[in-house]
Parts: C-alpha cells; sequence; structure tokens
C-alpha cells in the first residue's frame, strides 16, 4: 500500500483568527481558552480544506496523529499557580480538563467530528518526523484509512509565537478514488 | 506479511503489595484487597485529606534511588517496574528494544515543586525533566533501550495506546521487540483538578454499583515486554499472550464527559474484535476502565452492550480501579496485565464494594469476589478526558 500526501498546512498563531473567523458555520461552534487551541482548529480546518474533506465528517475514516511540545506546559502552570495563590478554590474546572495535551486533538475531532482514532505523541525528545512515522504506519497497516498529522509548537509565550504544520496522507488507492490532488 | 507480537515479560508497581513480585500483585487482587485509603496531599499543606491509592516508597528495599525527595518518585516507580519486565524476560542483551510509554502527567511533582518554590509562570523557566516525554528518553538511555522511542499522552487511555502502538511496530516488522507501559504519580495538580470537577468519591469506590459516587485517584508503573512471536518462540520465552487486536477511536463529543451512549468504545471494541477475527461469543473476560463515576460506567456498559450483543451477559467484567483507584497512565497497562494474568491462572479478580444493582448496569461485574473462570481471550478497555476511547485483546497462543 502506498501512502500518499494529498493535504498540506502550515500557519502561524497571527493567522488562526482570520482562518477561524472564515471557517466559522462549518465546524462545531467552541469557546477557545487559549490560542493554542485556536491554533489547532484553525489549522485542521485548513488541512481538511485543502484536502478536499468536507466537515463535519461524522465517521471514523480519518485518524488524528498530534505533536505537541511543551508549549502546554504553560496551561498547567497557569492552572496551579491559581492553587498556589487561592488554594482548593483556585482550582480552575474549566481550566483543568485543558492541562492534558490530548485536549488539542479532542477539540478538533469535536470541532470536525472526526471520530477516528486520536494519539497525542508530545515532542521535545521525540520529533515531527515520529509522529508523521506512526500515521503513515496506521495508514498502511489499514488502521486509519486516512490520516491528519502534525503538531504545534511554541518558540515563547502568546499567540504570534505560536506555529502550526500538518498533513493529510492517506493510500494512494482511497487519494485515486476520491479525485483528490496528490501533492507527493 | 503481518507478525504477531506477544507478550514475554511483565513488570508492575501499584498500590497494592507494592514492590513485591507479580504473584503478590495477583494474590491481592484476586483477594479484593483495597488499596484505596483517607490520605494528606503529597506536596501542598492543606487540611484535608482524599480517598486515593498511594504506594509507601519506603517499602522499597535497595530500590533504583533514595525516595526522599517526593520528585524523584515518578522514576523510581518507572525504573521498579521496567527492571521487574525486564528480569522477568530475561532477553538477551543484543536485541534492539524500543520504548513506548503513557503518561499523563510525567514528572507534575517537579513541576509543582518549582512553582512553589518560585513562585512563576513563566515557562522560560521550566525545568526540561518536566517534558512529558524526558521520562521516556530517561529511561531510554539508561537501561540502553536502542529501538524507537515514543511518547503517548491520550488521558487515561495512555497505556492502552502506548501497549498498541508497540505491538502495532513489532506487527508492521519495524521493531522485534518493544517496551510498552505507562506511569503516573499522585499529585496535588490531579487531586484538586479532578476535586474541582466534583469526579472525586467521598465514600469509597464502586464501580457499576447503583450508589457510585465517583472515583479516587492512584499511582503506579506498569510494563510489558512485547515481541515477535517467532523471534520469542525460537529462544524459547515464556509467553504471556498475544496482541490479537487493538483500536482507538475518539468520541467527538465533549472534553471531559463521555458520549453518553458509548458510541467510541462501541466503535473501539467493534474495531479490536474485528481486526482480530473474533465474535463477541470469542471474549471469555473483560476489564473494565470502571472508574465508579455515575457516567462513565453506564457509558461503559451501554458500549460493551452495543457491541457485544446478547453476548455480552455472558462475559464476566471486572474493575481494577476498585481497588486501585485511578493511575492514569499506568492505569491501561496494569489493566492490560490483569487481562494476561486471568489467561495464566484462569482467574478473574473482583469488582470490590459492589452492594446493589444498578438497573441501567446490569452486566456481571463479577461483584466481590474472584472467580475461577476459563480465560483464553480477554480485552481491556480504556476511556479518558476528550472523548478517548481505546480497546485490546489479548488471546492464547
Amino acid at each position: 500500500m502506498k501512502p500518499v500526501l494529498t493535504g498540506m498546512a502550515s500557519l502561524r498563531g497571527t493567522d488562526a483568527d482570520k482562518i477561524i473567523s472564515n471557517l466559522n458555520g462549518y465546524f462545531k461552534e467552541m469557546r477557545f481558552i487559549h490560542d493554542i487551541e485556536k491554533i489547532m482548529i484553525a489549522g485542521i480546518g485548513l488541512l481538511l480544506s485543502d484536502a478536499g474533506i468536507r466537515f463535519p465528517v461524522g465517521n471514523n475514516d480519518i485518524g488524528l496523529y498530534i505533536g505537541v511540545d511543551d508549549a502546554i506546559e504553560d496551561v498547567k502552570d497557569e492552572f496551579f499557580q491559581g492553587i498556589i495563590t487561592h488554594g482548593i478554590l483556585g482550582a480552575s474546572p474549566l481550566l483543568f480538563p485543558f492541562t492534558s495535551p490530548n485536549a488539542l486533538a479532542a477539540q478538533a475531532s469535536i470541532a470536525f467530528d472526526l471520530r477516528g482514532e486520536s494519539i497525542t505523541i508530545p515532542l521535545k525528545y521525540s520529533s515531527y518526523c515520529d509522529v508523521i512515522q506512526y500515521a503513515i504506519e496506521c495508514v498502511m497497516g489499514g488502521y486509519s484509512r486516512m490520516a491528519v498529522a502534525g503538531m504545534i509548537f511554541s518558540s515563547g509565550s502568546g499567540q504570534e509565537n505560536l506555529s502550526a504544520k500538518f498533513s493529510f496522507l492517506e493510500a494512494y488507492r482511497s487519494a485515486a478514488v476520491r479525485r483528490a490532488r496528490i501533492y507527493h | 506479511m503481518r507478525r504477531n507480537a506477544v507478550v514475554t515479560g511483565i513488570g508492575l508497581i501499584t498500590a497494592l503489595n507494592p514492590f513485591k513480585d507479580t504473584d503478590k500483585f495477583w494474590e491481592a487482587a484476586c483477594s479484593g484487597e483495597n488499596a484505596i485509603q483517607r490520605t494528606s496531599l503529597p506536596m501542598l499543606d492543606i487540611d484535608r485529606k482524599w480517598l486515593m491509592a498511594a504506594i509507601d516508597t519506603s517499602l522499597c528495599e535497595g530500590g533504583i534511588q533514595g525516595n526522599a525527595y517526593p520528585e524523584n518518585k515518578l522514576h523510581m516507580l518507572a525504573e521498579e517496574a521496567l527492571n521487574m519486565a525486564m528480569r522477568d524476560t530475561e532477553l538477551q542483551e543484543d536485541v534492539i528494544i524500543g520504548l513506548s510509554l503513557g503518561t499523563v502527567l510525567g514528572n507534575i511533582l517537579l513541576k509543582e515543586k518549582r512553582l512553589i518554590q518560585n513562585k512563576i509562570v513563566n515557562s522560560t523557566h521550566m525545568n526540561e525533566k518536566e517534558s512529558l516525554s524526558y521520562i521516556t528518553s530517561f529511561l531510554q538511555k539508561k537501561y540502553h533501550l536502542t529501538g524507537e522511542g515514543i511518547t503517548v499522552s491520550t488521558a487515561c487511555s495512555s497505556g492502552t495506546d502506548a501497549i498498541g502502538i508497540a505491538a502495532r511496530k513489532i506487527m508492521a516488522g519495524k521493531a522485534d521487540a518493544m517496551i510498552a507501559g505507562g506511569v503516573d504519580v499522585l499529585s496535588d495538580f490531579a487531586i484538586i483538578g479532578f476535586h474541582s470537577l466534583q469526579a472525586l468519591t467521598e465514600k469509597r469506590v464502586q464501580p457499576f454499583d447503583k450508589n457510585r459516587s465517583g472515583l479516587a485517584l492512584g499511582e503506579g508503573a506498569a510494563f510489558i515486554v512485547l515481541e515477535a512471536e517467532e523471534k520469542a518462540v525460537s529462544r524459547g520465552a515464556r509467553i504471556y499472550g498475544k496482541v490479537l487486536g487493538y483500536a482507538s477511536r475518539a468520541d467527538a463529543h465533549h472534553l471531559t464527559g463521555p458520549h453518553r451512549d458509548g458510541r467510541g468504545l462501541a466503535d473501539a471494541i467493534h474495531q479490536t474484535l474485528s481486526q482480530a477475527g473474533l465474535t463477541p461469543q470469542n471474549i471469555d473476560y473483560i476489564n473494565a476502565h470502571g472508574t465508579g463515576t455515575v457516567y462513565n460506567d453506564l457509558m461503559e456498559t451501554k458500549a460493551i452492550k452495543a457491541a457485544f450483543g446478547k453476548a455480552a451477559y455472558d462475559i464476566p467484567i471486572s474493575s481494577t480501579k476498585s481497588m486501585l483507584g485511578h493511575s492514569f497512565g499506568a492505569a491501561g497497562v496494569i489493566e492490560a496485565i490483569c487481562c494476561l494474568l486471568s489467561m495464566k491462572t484462569n482467574v478473574v479478580h473482583p469488582t470490590i464494594n459492589y452492594e446493589e444493582k444498578d438497573p441501567a448496569c446490569d452486566l456481571d461485574y463479577v461483584p466481590n469476589n474472584s472467580r475461577q473462570w476459563e480465560v483464553k481471550r480477554s480485552m481491556s478497555l480504556s476511556a479518558g478526558f476528550g472523548g478517548q476511547n481505546a480497546a485490546i485483546v489479548f488471546g492464547e497462543t
């Protein structure tokens, strides 16, 4: 089985608001707590559009394989700082779920109704290539018909320091059947 | 051609007979011992105790490293469990071994210590050891695990996903041997976090009981050694079981609550059975996610019924968390080991604290007493925040 690349998206944190505003109405409405979620939703939306996938998807054809670097640690720090400052009552039930790295993939799965595999891989000691490689293995192994693989990384705090890149992968046969544009 | 992945070694450290051998753990689990007690937080000085299953590190004789500092606990548990699995498998030193590790919080106690001491938020001051993937890299270097290393953080499904990923690497011929594991420790962070969500019980953990009132947190480390079947057979290794199928599925529904009909979990079970070429009647035992929360247990029961149909009523199902609480990344691997030990001993451990039947949870949850039961194929289920779901099935070789 030959895997092919049928979609690509690369964006910076500062692009996210505009992309989300263009996509509004096409994905499930949600409240964003952090900029990192915005870039995730914007990136996946951009990628699915580029790959010619209509959303909401509503089936398990597409697996999500997402690498997340230490950007998520800021959310943990913020949550625990609340406890240090205000005790038990300082723990935000709104913030707590976002301290888990898979919250980003979860938000994307909810927004675009992606019901396939969902795997989050913390980076730093693993690389973007590891994420892509596993996604390819899942497509080739027939575990996912199609795969969204990518990562979010930060070079500092703030929206302007966030960036993301995503790839859409599938078997050649699948791409041919749905007449998708093949990049590689 | 797809190869088979078999389990040739197991090791675990839990709050049930910690730092003893696997037989002692299994003896305690089958006796229905309760490891959950009312305990203080690990780091913060708050005048309140919560129900949790903590591991007393002072019980570790001749351990890996000193246990005077809480922030060493993650590494200590991981190393002890990893060593136990390595001793059990007796792999030759020249084999290239990969590591697939599930963790939800990593060395969260180190972060807590830093934030408490420094009272700063800026992540640029973060200690690199707080990175979730640090523990994987550390174990790889220290134990010369020179194959592929991957960290998985899929909330409470992390351990099961770590095993599934490792098995797939072997099946695809990308690796001959992989260690798959999970580790997480109790933290003020998680206890207060789950408290803020009102998910913790104030009484007892009673999975599937009508009066269940929430979960308790736990901690632990667990590892299994996976090998390509032909390699394991050729070296005469003891084989606990074979990975027959695994699947991950997203609910695509809600960030903290499960899909009310168990849609994602049912699909994961269905997919796992399909990969394994099995029918619902072929499964002899299910180790449930079974947290003891109202919604999880109801969702899980619905998912099992949806996927197994009438056969659901004939399969014993038990919750390890009724005794050990929820140990996050370690949970899936501990529960997978329970599946393997059930196959080895033909005993299924009980769901303890079960008193009153919930009309909506009407399956066989092995209440309070273990059961002699022939187990040739067993399935472990996991679910977690973000609508994560995973199912894995093991079978005799």
